[in-house]
Order: C-alpha cells, then structure tokens, then sequence
C-alpha cells in the first residue's frame, strides 16, 4: 500500500460521523493540545523554511518564476554529476554497514554480553559520537597520516605510504564511510539496544523453554520485534546519507584541500549559496536531494507500515 | 484496517495528479517564457557612486578581526580610548571560510548588522567590491573616494593594492604582502661548495646536481596547497589573468606554464623538488632538515624553517626571485596576505578608516607584525626591527625589498579561490604518479569550469 | 492470539537443534569495534601531554608529561583572555535551555501522535518526515530571516528555540509509545474516566523514563555539537557556543594556518584538549544516563 493510501484508509472512517469505539484511541481533542507546542515549531522551524526553500527553487534572484530552469542550471553544472555518483556509491557502503553491524552488535551486546560489560562496551562504543566537526578533524588528519598514524602499520600494508595516498579520489567513499560509521554507529546501537531491551523477558524465556538456540532467537523473534525501531534507523541513515556534509567538508579541512568541497550534493548546495551567493541554486539542489530521500523514506514506511497504529 | 474503496484507482489517481502537475510545470516554463535562472551579475557600469551613511560622530564602530590581528586592535583601542569600539573575533577567511560573505549577504538582507571595520581575505574583496543585488551598495567603501589619501595609497608596495582595485577604485588596504623569494640554507650551501642559483636555468641543475650528489635533500616542494603561487605565478603563467572584469583568461598551454611545469617535472623525477608538502604532518618529521632550498613566500622562514622544521638560527638565508636566463625583467608569485576593509554602510566612516590606516601604515603597529607589511614605510620599520631578522645567516632586507617590488600583477584575484583546483585536481594527480605538463589540461578545466560557475566568461587568449 | 504468541508459533515450527556460533568470532567482532572505536580517542587523550613536536615525531600512543598537559591548559585558556570559559558557558545555557523546552514540546507531541486519534495526526508525522529529509543548507537563510523578523537575532532566543525543534525526538518517542505501552492498559484507564491529561501524566511518562532519557540526551548532545546554525546567527563571538569557538581555536593552529597561527599558543596538544574539555559533559551525561537510557520498563506492567 502507497502511503497516500493508507492514510486514506486510516482518516476514512472518522468522515463517517459514526466512529466505533475502538480501543486505544483518546478523544481528538487532547490529541491537539499536546501537539500544539510541537506544532508551532514545526511550522516556524520546519514548514515554512522548507517552503522558503521549495519557492527559491522555483524562482531567481529578483523574485521571478523560472520554472524549471534552476534545477536544469544545476544539473548542467560540471559537479552535479560527480556529486551525486558519490554519494550513491557512499549511501550503499554506509546503510548496508551501519544496518548490518548495529543491529548485530545491539544483539551480542544484549544476548552474549554480560550487563556491566556490554553497559561498558556501549559507552566505549558512543563517545566517538560525542566528538563533532572539529574534533574530528583532528582526529582523523592524524589517524589518516601514515607518518603518525597510531595505525600506521594498517595503512602502510595497504600500500599507502602518504597521507596524500590514503586521500586519492578512489578511497574516499570508504574513508568517509569510516568516519561517519566511527561518529553515528554508537548512537543507533544505543537505541536498538534499548529497544531489544524493551521486548519482555517472558517472550524470550518461553522461546529459550522451546528450545531455540540465541541466534535464531535473534533472527526470529528479537530483529522482528524491533523492526520499527529498524525502519527508523534505515530512513534516518538514508536521510544523513544524502544530507552527507560533515564528513566531506571536515576531510576537505583537515587534508588542506585535496579533497574537493562539492565531494557531495549536499556541500554543493553550500557552495552555491555562501560560495556564490546562489540561494536559489541550492535551493534547487537540495529539493532533488529531499526528492530522492523522501522516495526511500516512502518506499521503507510503506513496507513496514511505520504510520500505522496496529493493535497488539 | 478497513479497505478503502479501491486502493488501485486510488494509486492512479495519485499518480495522474502527480504527473499532471509536473507536465503542466514544464509546459509553464516553455510557453510562458520563464525567467532566467542565473543570478544577477552587476555589471560595473550599473553601479551607483558611492553613498555614505549618515554619519553620527563618535558613534561606536564593531570591528571584525581574526585571531592574530586581535592584539593590534586591542592595542588601538588602548592608546586611543575616545573611540568607541566592539572587537568581535572570527576565522578571518582563513582555510577558504566563507563566513564574511554569507553574515554580509544576510545583513543585505535584512537592511542592517554590518560590522564598521573587517579584516578579511583578498578573495573578499571580489565580492565585496559588488552589489549583492541590483540597486544596493556594495559592502566595502571605495577608500580612494575622499576617504583616505592619494598620498598613503601610493605609499604601498608596487602592486600590492591590486587585488583590493575594482572598477577603477580601491576597496581595501593591504595588511602584509608574501612575497615569494628563494630560501637556502647556507651552512649547507657552502659546505658542499654550491652557488646560490640566480635563475630558474640554474635552479633546475643545481637541484639535479643535489639529487646525485646528495640524495634525500630537496629544492622544493609542490606539495601544498599554494605551491602553484610560488612557482607558477612567479613563472608568469595566465592561468588566472583578468582581462575584462568579468572575462577570464586561463591559459596552461602557453610556454611560460609549460616551461616551468617541465622544469618542476625534471626536478620531480629527480626526486629533487617533493609532492609531499612542507606543511603536511609527517614532513617535518621525516625530511624537515634535508630542505636545502625552498622556492616560496617571506613568512616561509619564520613559520616554515623555525617554527616548523625547527631549523637552528643562524642557517636559513634569503636570496632575491630567480628569473629566466635572457630575460631582462623579474617577476615573482605571492601567496597570502590579508586586506582590511572599511563598510559603506558605516556610521562612523572617520574612526574607521583612521583604525584602517593605523593598522596597514603605522610603523607602531606593523614593526611587531608577525609578516611583512604591504606600506612601503612600514615594512622598513619591520625589517629594521631585531625580530624580524635574527633568526636569518644573512640579511634578509634586499631580498624581501627586491621581491615585494616584483609581484606580477597577471595572476588576479578572482572571486573563487586560486587553491581550490590545485589542490583538488592537480595534487591527488602527482601524488598518483601523473607528471605535471599532462595534468595542465586537467587543471586548466578546472579552473575554467569554476570561473564559470562564479559567472565568469573564460578564454584562453 | 497476541502477536508474541504467533511468533512463537513460527518459531517452533522452524526449530532445528541449536548450534552456538563459536565464541570467538562474537569476541573478534567486538574487539575489532572497540579498537575500531577507541583507538583514536585514546590518542586524542594522549596528545595533550606531549608538545606540539612529539605529538608528531613520538610514539603516537605515548605518554609525555603531566607539566605539558599543564601548559597546554594555561595556553588554552590564555587564548583570547578565556574566550573558552565563555564559550563552555554558552554551550551549557544554549543547550540545557532547549532541552528543557525541547523535553515539554516533543514528548506529549510522541505521545499524541502514536495514541490519539485527530484529524491531521498523519499529516504531522509525514510533514516532520519531510523537514527531517531536507538538507540543512538552505534552511539556514529562511530561518535567519524568521528570527530577524521577531528581533531574536543576538538574542539566546535566536539559538535555543530552532534548537528545541526535535523532530528526530518526537519520531523516537513516537514509536516508542506504539510499540511499548499497552494499549489495553490505557483503554481500561479510558473507560475508568481518566482524562487525556490524567493518562499521560499519571501513566504514560512514568513509563516513558528510557525514552525521555533517549531524546533528552540526545537532543543535549545535538545541540552541544551543533556549528552551523550558531555560527551562522550569532553576531557576536562572546555568544559563541563551544564548537564554533574550537572552529576559531582551529584556524589558529599553525597546522592548518601556517601564518595566522602565530604566537597563539595553539597548536595540536591545545586543540586536543580544548576537543576533550569540550565532549566532558557530553561523556558524564551518558555515563549518568546509562540506567535511563536503557532500561527495560514494562515487566510487569500489564498482565495478559
């Protein structure tokens, strides 16, 4: 089902006038008071920059409807293409990796780890996740460096000599993948940890009474359990995937320029609007980026039916 | 979950909405002839003459400065108290920040929040100097228009105002000038009996003589991020040449490029000049003391040899640019130097510049300066401070002089960086093994590819 | 049937005599993570104690001397006459304001929107979706725009409330709501006569503890870290949070500005430190939080 389609379904009935008392539901009423707050910043801070956005796209400098002639100068732009052929090779490197190891490491760590070690493990885990934008410069202009790199040993059996090697063109998409893995992974398996945590005792005792082993307890019962939580995750990476900024621009900072600061869509579109002054080219380039987001994001809630409120 | 009436037309219907909206978007655009999507480009003949702002003597002015020059105005404010200042701190342009251009586009934006006074990049003043929308005022005020006078603007160094000149006026004063000269160490030179080369003829077989003779030891470095401003702009290479203001010319394939691209790829591959820079990590560890010369600018010897390389006192010497056997002129390259400019939307245009040329020309300030000041007067007052000359085996003042005077006025300042493709095409490029003459064609596209994107048209003649 | 009890179904059906996988490979895999992890931070604690020099030439892992962290901490807090005690500051009213805010605005937003019926409910959950999507860099300009309409700019204002809008917060208790809180224990407290009111304060939020603890760290550490929108909106440097102040301390570090980087004082052991002072609280958050975070809740909450 479309996502369209399920909201049709879910708001039907109540144009009906006759709503059937169904369990779980308050009345509408609260419902509004306790968003009400959120509301107001979603609509200052959310809805109406992002329709800013969407109308600087769609427009020029002096405030004249230009169709679609923004996104075509954007795509003509010489770092268009580059842009975006890195960040899908990056997005399939870093969502199947962050995917895969989170959701492993978040099972050892609640299933195979004793509670004081794995509560350890997962603040060793985190605190990369603490380090942002400068921290991580230095960090890794060091860690990269296989003249005084802690790994150097690592680097230079790969055959890179220099710190100038490590940083060739081809090898980006996986350090950057690094990066981001080093900096966000801790977060995610903190939730997924928390997550797995909340799946009642009773269920896995009656499974391990059945016989089942802790692996397929993992794969049968626990992974489809926090399947949501999982969806999120995916979205949410999907999200920072096409949003990729941080890692690209801080690289750029800490290799002193070799690497090009539009490596991603994302630093294009601050290029043209701080760079060159073009807020309605960036405009343009990040409603492609919303574009391709949102299409992931569809196609995952659709699937796992994230927006709909399903009975226990 | 009850069903809707049927999902799949409902899909459809979707869909055909969808499709209809975005058909009806394009027809739009083809048959109502839509707008142009390229930005306003203010041409210099649109642009109004300069109008102060009402002035409000004795009114506070904001002074915008970067880490190190701090201390110089705080020392302004100190022996001048009746002028009211607010010193905000920032990154100062430094590592291709765009931080001045984006808070002035907002304060455009909004009518209001200009700082008085700021210290920024030469790269600033390419935008500066322009309108961000048809109808307003440029940021930086034109200085030569009764601002400040003929007499000290002529007192710079030869060419150093240049970057800060657009449209026949000029929008800034130079703080310090790099000029790019040739460093040797001179123990080592005399010990192994080497004359100091006086042009790039004899540069080049001087450092093939130290790769056989002495293997390890380097000339040079194309390593850094600026290397092509030591070598190329000092080899007069177009590849950044301004013709018109908004035309220009990049051009590798003329012989002054090419010729020392293969200069620099003999020395290369005699493992005599490095792909590795001065300033990266691992450098100064590793071959830090086997620099026996340095083609590059005159800060290179206080935060390269000393505070880098940890080179002792007394070793490091400086010798004027190389020129070109059988040509009679010398030209060099620079890299850096910063500019101060003064806002037109200033409400205290009297305070501000009078902080402006306290900064740029006053021997009291500059005789400290960490670099070599642009004001002709006052770059003598540093070269004649202890300081400044020290560390050195010989006396540095005739080369630095020779050299701030011969800074080639045909590498022009754009308004993108001249770093970024050399850095992002060219480096990676050696570093993979490419040599530089068949990188050039590379590096030209690049650089033509950027000038476009910042509304440049590009030639090559 | 409840849905655990249909899982277990399938699972029988499908059980084979279980074999564990050998320990060592769990081992391997996290030891690998941890060095993966750990290591840098472990030379990032190391380099303040060494000089600029031997953070280059020495062992990377080495310790140098507790005198240099000493003077890489006079150094640090030299630059700028203290400007890093001012910046530490304004991180924590910047942050800790809009946690506060962010806490009351997000948590009833999650709980509304996975247990209450109101028309526009779904609209909400795609529209936060959407802004959640967005890239940040055109965001920037509206939002300066918006607050310079209302006359925030220079104001805290300015910061705490583009930071106290959480929609990344709102979608965790969202879910969290749905798939955690019974719902049958909510529908007997409904036909009890409990108010909305009544059901989330006496009821939900108790439960909600490991969720609250989620977003509200989460959130602190977001804004803690945060450049972009501070830098981009505060006028003055004394306002600066504590990472566009490390951005300063950054391009005044001979390492990456040869020149400007001169008799500052800063250099790789400072950086190091100033980037260790500055994820301290963010750490001694989690450690504290550990309990909240990830504590399981419902065990005996509802009886099926």
């Amino acid at each position: 089902m479309t996502l369209l389609e399920t909201e049709r379904v879910i708001v039907a009935p109540s144009r009906r006038g006759t709503t059937p008392r169904r369990e779980g539901r308050g009345r509408g009423g609260a419902g509004y008071f306790f968003v009400a707050g959120y509301a107001l910043l979603l609509l200052a801070f959310g809805v109406f920059p992002t329709g800013y956005a969407f109308y600087l796209a769609f427009t020029n400098d002096r405030g004249q409807f230009t169709g679609l002639n923004q996104f075509v100068k954007v795509i003509q732009d010489y770092r268009f293409a580059p842009a975006f052929t890195h960040m899908l090779i990056y997005l399939v490197m870093w969502l199947v990796t962050l995917v895969v190891l989170v959701v492993l490491t978040a099972v050892i760590l609640r299933s195979r780890v004793r509670p004081g070690t794995s509560a350890l493990f997962r603040f060793l885990y985190y605190i990369p996740g603490a380090l942002a934008g400068v921290a991580s410069v230095l960090v890794w202009l060091f860690m990269l460096d296989p003249d005084v790199s802690p790994v150097s040993w690592l680097l230079t059996s790969m055959g890179l000599k220099t710190f100038a090697a490590v940083l060739a063109p081809g090898n980006l998409p996986l350090i950057l993948m690094l990066i981001a893995f080093w900096t966000g992974a801790g977060g995610w398996m903190v939730v997924m940890y928390g997550a797995l945590n909340n799946i009642p005792d009773e269920v896995l005792e009656a499974a391990r009474m059945d016989g089942a082993g802790p692996w397929q307890t993992a794969w049968h019962i626990q992974i489809p359990m926090i399947r949501q939580w999982i969806t999120y995750m995916t979205i949410m990476a999907f999200a920072t995937g096409t949003q990729l900024f941080v890692e690209p621009q801080l690289l750029q900072t800490a290799s002193l320029g070799r690497v090009s600061p539009t490596w991603s869509p994302n630093q294009l579109a601050y290029v043209y609007a701080f760079q060159q002054g073009d807020f309605n080219g960036a405009a343009a380039i990040s409603v492609v980026l919303l574009a391709v987001g949102l299409l992931a994001a569809a196609l995952l809630v659709a699937r796992s039916n994230l927006f709909t409120l399903d009975e226990k | 979950m009850e069903s809707s009436p049927s999902p799949r037309t409902g899909r459809r219907h979707s869909l055909l909405r969808t499709a209809a909206v975005t058909l009806s978007l394009a027809t739009t655009a083809v048959l109502a002839g839509c707008a142009s999507a390229d930005t306003t480009t203010d041409s210099s003949s649109g642009q109004s003459a300069f109008k102060p702002a009402a002035q409000k003597e004795g009114s506070r002015i904001t002074v915008w400065a970067d880490s190190t020059r701090l201390p110089s105005v705080q020392a302004y404010q100190k022996s001048h108290p009746d002028v009211k200042m607010k010193i905000v701190t920032y990154d100062g342009g430094a590592d291709g920040s765009t931080y001045l251009q984006s808070k002035v586009q907002l304060f455009d934006r909004t009518g209001s929040g200009w700082p008085d006074v700021v210290f920024g990049a030469p790269t600033d003043v390419t935008w500066a100097s322009e309108a961000t929308k048809p109808g307003g005022q440029p940021f930086a005020a034109p200085l030569d228009a009764k601002l400040v006078p003929r007499s000290t603007l002529d007192g710079f160094a030869k060419g150093s105002l240049t970057p800060c000149e657009f449209n026949g006026h000029t929008y800034c004063m130079r703080n310090d000038i790099a000029q790019v000269l040739l460093w040797y160490n001179k123990p080592l030179m005399d010990n192994w009996g080497y004359k100091v080369p006086t042009t790039w003829q004899e540069y080049e077989a001087l450092g093939e003589q130290v790769a056989k003779d002495h293997p390890g030891y380097l000339v040079g470095s194309v390593g850094d991020t600026n290397s092509h401003e030591s070598y190329f702009w000092s080899g007069q290479c177009p590849a950044f040449n301004l013709v018109k203001p908004d035309t220009l010319r990049t051009d590798l394939r003329d012989p002054k490029c090419t010729r020392m691209a293969k200069l620099l790829d003999n020395l290369i591959s005699a493992k005599a000049v490095a792909t590795q820079g001065f300033f990266s990590q691992g450098f100064a560890k590793n071959s830090g003391s086997k620099v026996l010369m340095a083609y590059g600018p005159s800060w290179y010897g206080q935060y390269l040899f000393k505070a880098g390389f940890k080179t002792p006192a007394k070793q490091i010497a400086a010798a004027p640019p190389l020129a070109w056997k059988g040509e009679s002129t010398t030209a060099t390259g620079n890299v850096g130097g910063g500019v101060w400019m003064v806002s037109s939307h200033s409400a205290n245009l009297k305070a501000s510049t009078g902080l402006v040329t306290w900064l740029t020309t006053s021997d009291e300030n500059q005789a400290t300066a960490p670099t070599y000041p642009a004001y002709a007067q006052a770059a003598k007052a540093w070269l004649a401070n202890p300081a400044n000359r020290d560390y050195f085996a010989n006396d540095v003042s005739k080369p630095f002089e020779q050299a701030a005077n011969e800074v080639w006025t045909g590498w022009s300042n754009t308004r993108f960086s001249d770093s970024t493709a050399w850095s992002s095409v060219v480096l990676p490029a050696l570093t993979a093994g490419k040599s530089l003459t068949e990188t050039l064609p590379a590096w030209q596209q690049e650089i033509a590819g950027e000038a476009k994107t910042q509304g440049y048209k590009v030639v090559d003649q | 049937m409840t849905q655990t009890a249909l899982f277990l179904t399938a699972v029988r059906r499908r059980i084979r005599p279980s074999r564990t996988l050998p320990f060592l490979v769990v081992g391997l895999l996290l030891a690998l993570l941890l060095l993966f992890f750990v290591l840098p931070v472990i030379w990032l604690l190391l380099a303040p104690s060494k000089t600029a020099g031997e953070v280059v030439r020495d062992n990377p892992l080495s310790f140098g001397s507790l005198h240099q962290i000493g003077t890489a901490w006079r150094h640090l807090f030299a630059f700028q006459d203290g400007a890093m005690l001012t910046w530490l500051r304004n991180s924590a009213v910047y942050s800790g304001g809009s946690l506060i805010l962010t806490l009351a605005v997000s948590v009833p937003a999650g709980y509304a929107l996975a247990l209450t019926r109101f028309r526009g409910r779904k609209t909400l959950l795609v529209i936060t979706l959407v802004t959640m999507i967005m890239p940040q860099a055109t965001l920037v300009l509206p939002i300066f725009l918006e607050l310079n309409r209302f006359h925030l700019i220079g104001t805290i204002w300015s910061v705490i409330l583009p930071f106290s809008f959480y929609p990344f917060g709102v979608y965790l208790v969202y879910i969290y709501f749905g798939s955690s809180l019974p719902r049958d224990l909510l529908s007997a407290a409904r036909i009890d006569g409990c108010t909305e009111w009544q059901l989330f304060s006496r009821i939900a939020l108790p439960l909600a503890k490991p969720v609250v603890g989620l977003v509200a760290f989460f959130s602190f550490v977001g804004n803690w870290n945060n450049f972009f929108l501070p830098y981009l909106v505060l006028p003055n440097s004394e306002q600066f949070p504590v990472q566009v102040g490390l951005n300063q301390l950054l391009t005044s570090t001979p390492s990456f500005n040869p020149v400007a980087g001169a008799g500052l004082n800063v250099t790789i052991p400072e950086l190091a430190l100033a980037v260790i002072i500055a994820i301290l609280p963010v750490l001694v958050l989690f450690v504290f939080s550990q309990r909240t975070l990830v504590s399981g809740m419902l065990a005996g909450a509802s009886k099926e």
